[in-house]
């Protein structure tokens, strides 16, 4: 079984806060998780992008996961509110420093391109506002071909009960179209006491409209699926990952190492049981 | 079951179902709050969760029958007892109540059983020495 993963922490320049934002989701059993920067161009003045800082610099010494006795794993991902074709810039050199890749469209226009074209891993949804536009079947299965996928976060459901009712709507909706399938759950928190454990989310899934099965996977496997996809943005065609097999007694030198391909985008890639 | 029909045909197949029918799950949670030294009894904490339920559900939320069985003030520890069928709907809003007196607050769903037994240790904590 894949661990669990919450790839969306907000950043906030507050560095004790961070740290007890990173520990808390160490602690509820999440193994890897992402902080992100949010970035919102606007037309008039030119914004800069911002620059992850270096995990390092952020936390000293990485808590120990709940029950796995590794430290977390940590990433950086950006997030770019797109209000207009010319806000997502293809090739950015600023882009290529984060370990994830987000946007979140606000016109149904920008969504389809999002999910049909741009070179991203995931696609926010937003829950703070009524849906501005309706999901289509055909970007969204575009972007379930590509391996992209739609993200819902639930933190916004904590603190406001108005927003509650906006995240369970969009929800609702957005598996409509793309029936459980590439959705990850993430938590968008700013304070610790905004995480949830994995458990819990996952129950939060089944209000979503997600099956006991599509939410758990939510928050695991296909987060998986979206840092593999991350990974072979970034190269040229593909990535492979080898592990070595020591068969028994006689450990043979040349057994051919179990590999997982991924040329073809994530969701599509042959699963290979281990 | 599968195994039977192969060593000896004649004795035919005997259908076992069971059907997992406990009726009541037990959740052991823990309430975190933002300032460490509210206090908190027993009835503000069922009152409390009843508000959540009330909050998410309605009136037909609130009306779910479940049992605030143990309770420890200094660590803000319960034990709940719900009717299976509620169990999605209790912990749904457990997981969703995010303020409790205009300050920040958390529950953590420590452990979720149908058998009270279970509870009493909890198999993450082990120290394997």
């Amino acid at each position: 079984m894949s661990v669990f993963m919450d790839l969306n922490l907000s950043y906030t320049t507050d560095k004790n806060r961070l740290q007890s934002v990173i520990e808390t989701a160490a602690h509820l059993g999440f193994s890897t998780v992402a902080i992100n920067y949010g970035f919102e161009p606007t037309a008039k003045k030119k914004q800069e992008i911002p620059t992850p800082k270096p995990i390092n610099e952020l936390i000293d010494q990485l808590p120990i996961v709940q029950g796995r006795s590794r430290p977390i794993r940590v990433l950086n991902r950006l997030t770019v509110v797109m209000s207009d074709s010319s806000h997502f810039r293809p090739n950015a050199a600023e882009y290529r420093s984060f370990d994830l890749l987000a946007v979140q469209p606000t016109t149904e226009k920008l969504f389809h391109s999002a999910c049909m074209l741009l070179d991203i891993d995931i696609i926010c949804i937003s829950v703070t506002e009524k849906l501005p536009f309706f999901f289509k079947r055909a970007p969204v299965n575009g972007a379930v071909d590509r391996g992209v996928v739609f993200e819902l976060c639930y933190s916004a459901a904590i603190r406001d009960s108005t927003m509650r009712r906006y995240t369970i709507a969009n929800a609702l909706s957005l598996m409509e179209s793309c029936k459980g399938k590439n959705v990850i759950l993430s938590s968008a928190a700013e304070k610790a006491l905004e995480l949830r454990g994995p458990y819990d989310i996952t129950n939060l899934g089944l209000l979503f409209g997600l099956s006991d099965a599509e939410a758990k996977e939510a928050i695991s496997s296909t987060c998986r699926s979206v840092l593999l996809h991350a990974e072979t943005r970034k190269t040229a065609s593909g990535i492979i990952y080898t592990t070595k097999t020591c068969s028994d007694s006689t450990c043979q030198q040349e057994a051919p190492a179990r590999s997982e391909l991924c040329e073809a985008p994530a969701a599509k890639r042959p699963h290979l049981a281990e | 079951m599968r195994g039977d029909d192969k060593k000896d045909k004649s004795a035919g197949y005997q259908r076992v179902v069971l059907k997992n029918a406990s009726p009541y799950h037990y959740m052991k949670v823990c309430l975190v709050l933002e300032d460490e030294s509210t206090k908190l009894s027993a009835v503000e904490l069922k009152q409390f969760i009843i508000t959540g339920l009330k909050t998410l559900y309605g009136e037909v939320g609130a009306a779910l029958n479940f049992d605030l069985l143990k309770y420890d003030e200094d660590t803000r520890t319960a034990f709940l007892r719900v009717c299976s069928r509620g169990l999605v709907k209790l912990w749904s809003s457990l997981t969703l109540l995010g303020f409790y007196q205009n300050q920040a607050c958390a529950f953590r769903v420590l452990q979720v059983s149908p058998f009270l037994l279970a509870l009493t240790g909890n198999s993450r904590e082990l120290q394997l020495d």
